[in-house]
């Protein structure tokens, strides 16, 4: 007799649960980066699938295979879990051709997170670039959440994308710019006709914005080119590498630390990581 | 630990009779080589052999393993059913360096946080009865560099070691023992039974020519990782991966699905640190470009990285990846020269 998959889900971390998609939004004007809804099938799933902003899922598609994304959802948002996926690669492809009320499948939550605990009391500066602001948007959401928002002190956002369309969860950057408890510094490298915020490059706007280091810690997420021109940004602001905190990638397949891809140096990115100090990474092989 | 004396002739009945009851894996006669098979009838299980060409590993991380079914709904594809669960299974014949193996890769397949299911399901139903190596069968053998020994008992349930005119077995464990009514004609083992077993021990081990500094290359690793000894040890490796299906330790996989009409299998086959496409992300960025790395990468995984992560050099001296290298990379030597940086 098979055991009920419920079951099955929660002594095997290879087999998915199912989820349904529940809501797919298109987050940019080339259309290829979406936010995908799931909702559990099983309401036991969604209890064990306990997260916390930084960690990530393998997005699994039965006769596709799996792909490793950070949850864009805050765990504060209950119901369902989001995930902004660009098209990209075998997985991620049949993803995007999907429509709402298909089934597929998730594994998680995977990898340590955003260090929650570190981050309470301080004042937090949030740098993110272009598609990679997904997991700092469930950071974001998690700390203005009503409950939490007093454990965080001020909260600085600095957000670029390459052009206006491209800039993600638009309605969300609205309704954060309406708030008066955070400091929201959108920025495009270029606008156009109907762009009335700030144009330049991050590093530039977060230079202009220079947060103080005083109880700070800076996360950041985006391209490597945007990190190698912000991080001396921070150094001269007097962020210590401890108080600087970012999240890898590498290809990934079990997402448990056995598969044997991801490694730096003794590290797994899919267990040990994602999220790693600047001091920590010091410590690491720069093999990633 | 229970030992008994068996009679030399009493063994192959014995394990043919375990074969009758259960599936038994057994070192077996293949055209030219010894390979690690299930026995069959009519099959002899060998026991004077050098080592299988095979390691034993793949009974419990097999080169292709079905790890869930599925099936289209009108919904999209879904969840149809697990693999059969594993059977008992008793290996017989491991030498003691590839029962090592099986401790090792439990370090990682059941560690505290992630557990493996499939690997310890089948482990836990399975029963490893080792043939100690009373000399080393290879000239490239070097267990006792790695924390080895030729009569090791990690990893085994039963040890056997031929003693001349008999075989002392020993119960190791109690999954070894609960196999003991099979040797109902052994009798028990005397001192001085007990005092051959030990100068058979002494003897092969010291007969064990080939030497690694094992343990002693790891403070160099954690200082070497840009040195330029690294541009030296891969030029003419070919990429194969055949060091990594050889090796009984490495345990790198891929995971991939495969569909035929409305039903599909995702499976997990071996994989190489040694290729490149293991570490080639969507966006074509790869963090292992050359095979420079590639080298670094495996011989950091075993010799620094599990070292780091279980406290154990993930090698057990068997010296398969030193006698299948197409193009004669040693290990051992590299090693070496290491230890000299």
């Amino acid at each position: 007799m098979q055991k009920p998959l419920q079951q099955i889900v929660a002594e095997n971390p290879y087999v998915p649960m199912p989820v349904e998609i529940i809501k797919i939004i298109t987050e940019v004007e080339t259309k290829d980066i979406k936010t995908f809804r799931l909702a559990f099938v099983n309401k036991e799933d969604e209890e064990r699938f306990k997260y916390i902003p930084g960690q990530f899922a393998e997005l699994s598609i039965f006769g596709k295979g799996e792909s490793p994304i950070g949850i864009a959802s805050s765990p504060t948002q209950k119901g369902y879990i989001e995930f902004t996926v660009q098209k990209a690669g075998v997985v991620t492809s049949s993803l995007h051709e999907m429509e709402e009320g298909t089934l597929m499948g998730v594994r998680g939550p995977l990898g340590n997170s955003w260090p929650l605990e570190f981050l309470e009391g301080k004042n937090i500066v949030i740098v993110g670039g272009g598609f990679a602001f997904t997991t700092l948007r469930s950071l974001i959401n998690y700390m203005i959440f009503e409950e939490n928002r007093k454990r965080f002190g001020k909260i600085t956002v600095v957000y670029g994308a390459r052009s206006p369309g491209l800039l993600l969860y638009k309605d969300e950057l609205e309704a954060w710019a309406k708030r008066g408890d955070i400091d929201l510094n959108v920025t495009v490298d270029k606008g156009d006709a109907t762009w009335k915020g700030r144009e330049g490059f991050v590093p530039t706007v977060c230079k202009e914005v220079a947060p103080s280091k005083e109880n700070a810690v800076t996360v950041i997420c985006g391209p490597p080119i945007m990190i190698r021109f912000t991080l001396p940004v921070f150094f001269d602001l007097g962020f210590s590498k401890e108080n600087i905190i970012t999240s890898l990638e590498m290809r990934m397949k079990c997402g448990i630390g056995k598969c044997g891809r991801c490694n730096v140096g003794s590290k797994y990115v899919c267990k040990d990581g994602p999220v790693f100090s600047l001091a920590e990474l010091d410590k690491l092989t720069k093999e990633y | 630990m229970e030992k008994k004396l068996l009679k030399k002739d009493k063994l192959s009945g014995i394990v043919k009779k375990m074969a009758a009851d259960r599936t038994v894996y057994a070192p077996v006669q293949d055209e030219d080589n010894v390979l690690f098979k299930i026995l069959e009838p009519g099959m002899e299980p060998l026991v004077a052999f050098a080592n299988t060409k095979n390691a034993p590993k793949k009974v419990f991380f097999p080169h292709s393993e079905l790890l869930v079914k599925y099936t289209r709904s009108p919904k999209g594809m879904v969840f149809s059913a697990m693999p059969e669960e594993a059977k008992e299974v008793v290996l017989f014949g491991v030498r003691p360096c590839d029962a090592r193996s099986f401790a090792l890769l439990d370090m990682l397949f059941d560690q505290e946080k992630w557990k493996d299911p499939y690997y310890i399901e089948k482990r836990k139903k399975s029963a490893v009865i080792s043939l100690a190596c009373v000399q080393p069968p290879y000239a490239s053998c070097f267990c006792t560099s790695v924390d080895g020994s030729p009569t090791s008992t990690q990893g085994a349930d039963i040890l056997i070691t031929d003693l001349g005119e008999s075989y002392l077995v020993e119960f190791v464990t109690p999954k070894g023992e609960a196999l003991a009514s099979y040797f109902g004609e052994a009798t028990a083992a005397d001192a001085g039974a007990e005092a051959k077993k030990k100068e058979i021990a002494e003897k092969s081990a010291a007969a064990i020519q080939s030497k690694i500094p094992g343990r002693a290359i790891k403070p160099i690793l954690d200082v070497s990782f840009e040195h330029p000894f690294w541009d030296t040890i891969a030029g003419k490796c070919l990429a194969c991966g055949t060091c990594t299906y050889m090796c009984p330790t490495c345990h790198c996989f891929d995971i991939s699905d495969e569909m035929k009409g409305d039903d599909g299998v995702r499976i997990r086959n071996w994989d190489s640190c040694m290729f490149p496409l293991f570490t080639k992300e969507t966006s074509g960025h790869n963090p292992r470009t050359s095979q420079k790395q590639r080298w670094r990468q495996r011989l950091m995984h075993k010799f620094k990285y599990y070292v780091d992560n279980f406290d154990a050099i993930a090698c057990v001296g068997c010296g398969r990846c030193v006698m299948s290298c197409p193009v004669n990379i040693d290990i051992r030597k590299i090693v070496t020269d290491i230890s000299k940086l």
